[in-house]
């Protein structure tokens, strides 16, 4: 003990005691607050356990034996001697992926839906951001009554509204294309109004005494100075939405998911093995090309200078990536 | 006249381009903008959007709406309540193997703890690859696989989630401060002290956070993956979409709303506290 230490002057060991005291109370007490977080975190645990029904599985068979023929089902039978061959030879790269020009026709309708979606979304969403911005609208009921509605957007999933849509457009890409304007409109109409907040309101201030007009004072007043932020925005959520088309046609929203979901319908596990590598090379690529674009456009804006990341500035970044996803 | 070109020709030297912009750049622009409004054209094309499609499409859009008027419960409260319930609990269960699988996943790919470059590089990869498949894909093949119910919805969300925050781990760990471990191995610590006290003290409360997070997302997901039949609300909208049952469905939307709000306001409670 710290207490007994011979080289302790007198005067401090009641110091040492005292702290002593204290220090066991609060490990004591902390102790305990953890015990209590256990017992709630396994009530919870086992709340949702019995509520997921977790435990009855319809899985009759064995796990094992259903998995094994599962992945049985899912891998095509590819035979090295005709692996090139055409697309009536058994075994070959050909009549595993039969139907890829149509789903190439799919991934472009994919891409066109997204590149739609995000242009009209982009635009909606800029005007919209005129009147949801504090600043420039001094209508106070009017800002609440904008962002509400941008909240209301962002929170009903998109898979849901696709499913609306395709039930009053039918089947195909115009519901996609409806989700995608609705959900760009309410995550870019929140950033872009939160930008336009941002901006420093001198030169709008300079215009006005000038005796510009409405129009004259947010084009050159206020653009020029959020352009940039607009656009990196407008891109990411381009990237957003190129990936999220390719899950909505599941629910019959057109694109490359339709195709998915005609796979699974006809229980062909291999074509819907060889969609899905279809759209992870889709994805990959995308990837790639975004990270490309984004570093000419970061090198360009703001010349690279030293930065120092830690620990909770890699976090900021990871969570704010997500969270404009929303 | 020459006083106005005298002026510009002035100001072109104190600001080159501000005034007179060169001709390639004013060429450039107006060629990216004319490509912008061509792909733009042919991907409406491609779409098939055309006045007769919207009309009709809008016109019934107006039919489901009011009949969205005044939403009803369709006397199935309860049942719809316990799916709310079922939904958070695959939420639940979904995040909580996703951080078990991942945070081992994570420990193996980040650089300063695993050095081994081909290990390093063979996860990170595999991370990189499933990072990007949606959680309805995840969900339409688990649900072939397993059946309808709540578990392929689990794992869905699971899958999805394990290659996201193994790459986050790993990014935390590789990002920690460097100089707390430095000290502890002059001190002679083991390298799992090192672990311990230099490098999990900046990574977990970042972790955590994240974690958090995700389940906040997740309650999102889950209500996603039940329309392609792996339970909870999901599964309820989807049925009632189907035989056009609007009422219900906007009760339904009602329901998941104040959940979300309820789950996000305690979920960003706690997360405050962490961090």
């Amino acid at each position: 003990m710290a207490a007994d230490h011979p080289r302790t002057a007198p005067e401090h060991r009641d110091d040492l005691v005292v702290f002593e005291q204290e220090w066991h109370r609060r490990s004591r007490q902390s102790r305990l607050v953890s015990l209590g977080w256990i017992v709630l975190a396994s009530l919870v645990l086992l709340l949702s356990f019995e509520l997921s029904e977790a435990g009855r599985s319809s899985v009759d068979a064995g796990w094992t034996a259903r998995i094994a023929s599962f992945a049985d089902q899912m891998i095509p039978d590819l035979q090295l001697q005709n692996l090139f061959g055409g697309r009536g030879d058994a075994g070959s790269l050909a009549s595993w992926f039969y139907d890829l020009p149509v789903w190439l026709v799919a991934m472009r309708e994919t891409i066109a839906m997204a590149f739609v979606g995000s242009v009209i979304g982009g635009i909606f969403a800029l005007l919209l951001s005129f009147y949801g911005a504090r600043n420039l609208n001094k209508n106070r009921f009017g800002v609440q009554f904008v962002r509400r509605s941008l909240d209301l957007a962002r929170t009903i999933p998109d898979v849901i509204m696709a499913l609306i849509f395709a039930a009053a457009f039918n089947l195909g890409p115009v519901a996609g294309t409806l989700t995608l304007i609705i959900s760009t409109v309410g995550s870019l109409g929140k950033l872009f109004s939160e930008s336009l907040e941002n901006a420093e309101m001198r030169q709008v201030d300079s215009i006005a005494a000038l005796g510009g007009n409405w129009f004259l004072q947010i084009r050159y007043g206020v653009i020029p100075q959020i352009l940039p932020q607009l656009l990196s925005y407008w891109l990411l959520r381009l990237e957003i939405n190129l990936s999220a088309a390719a899950a909505l046609g599941i629910v019959g929203a057109g694109g490359i998911g339709m195709e998915l979901q005609r796979a699974i319908s006809f229980t062909q596990f291999d074509t819907y093995l060889a969609i899905l590598l279809l759209i992870i090379g889709y994805i990959v690529v995308l990837d790639m090309l975004s990270e490309a674009l984004r570093h000419r456009l970061i090198g360009r804006l703001n010349p690279p200078r030293k930065q120092r990341s830690n620990a909770n500035g890699a976090a900021a970044a990871a969570g704010s990536a997500p969270a404009v996803a929303q | 006249m020459s006083d106005l070109a005298h002026l510009v020709s002035r100001a072109e030297l104190i600001a080159p381009g501000a005034v007179v912009v060169p001709v390639a750049r004013r060429v450039k622009a107006w060629f990216g903008a004319a490509l912008f409004v061509i792909l733009f054209s042919l991907a409406w094309i491609d779409l098939e959007i055309t006045i007769t499609v919207l009309a009709g499409g809008f016109g019934k859009m107006v039919d489901i709406i009011a009949t969205m008027v005044p939403p009803s419960s369709g006397g199935q409260m309860e049942r719809l309540l316990w799916a709310i319930a079922q939904t958070i609990a695959i939420a639940i269960l979904g995040t909580i193997l996703a951080v078990l699988i991942a945070t081992p996943l994570g420990f193996a790919a980040a650089r300063n703890i695993v050095p081994n470059a081909v290990i390093h590089f063979v996860i990170r990869r595999f991370m990189d690859i499933f990072r990007g498949i949606p959680v309805l894909v995840w969900a339409l093949i688990l649900v072939a696989a397993v059946g309808l119910g709540p578990i392929p919805g689990i794992l869905a969300i699971a899958f999805a989630d394990i290659p996201r925050l193994a790459k986050l781990l790993a990014e935390a760990i590789e990002n920690a401060e460097e100089r707390q471990s430095v000290s502890l191995r002059a001190t002679g610590a083991s390298a799992l002290g090192v672990l311990r006290f230099g490098i999990l003290p900046q990574t977990l409360p970042v972790y955590l956070s994240q974690c958090l997070y995700y389940l906040e997302q997740n309650f999102r997901s889950a209500a996603i993956v039940g329309v392609v039949g792996a339970g909870g609300i999901g599964f309820e909208l989807e049925e009632r979409i189907r035989i056009f049952a609007f009422d219900q469905v906007a009760f339904i939307i009602l329901l998941y709303i104040i959940a979300v709000s309820l789950l996000d306001f305690g979920s960003q409670r706690l997360r405050a506290r962490l961090t």
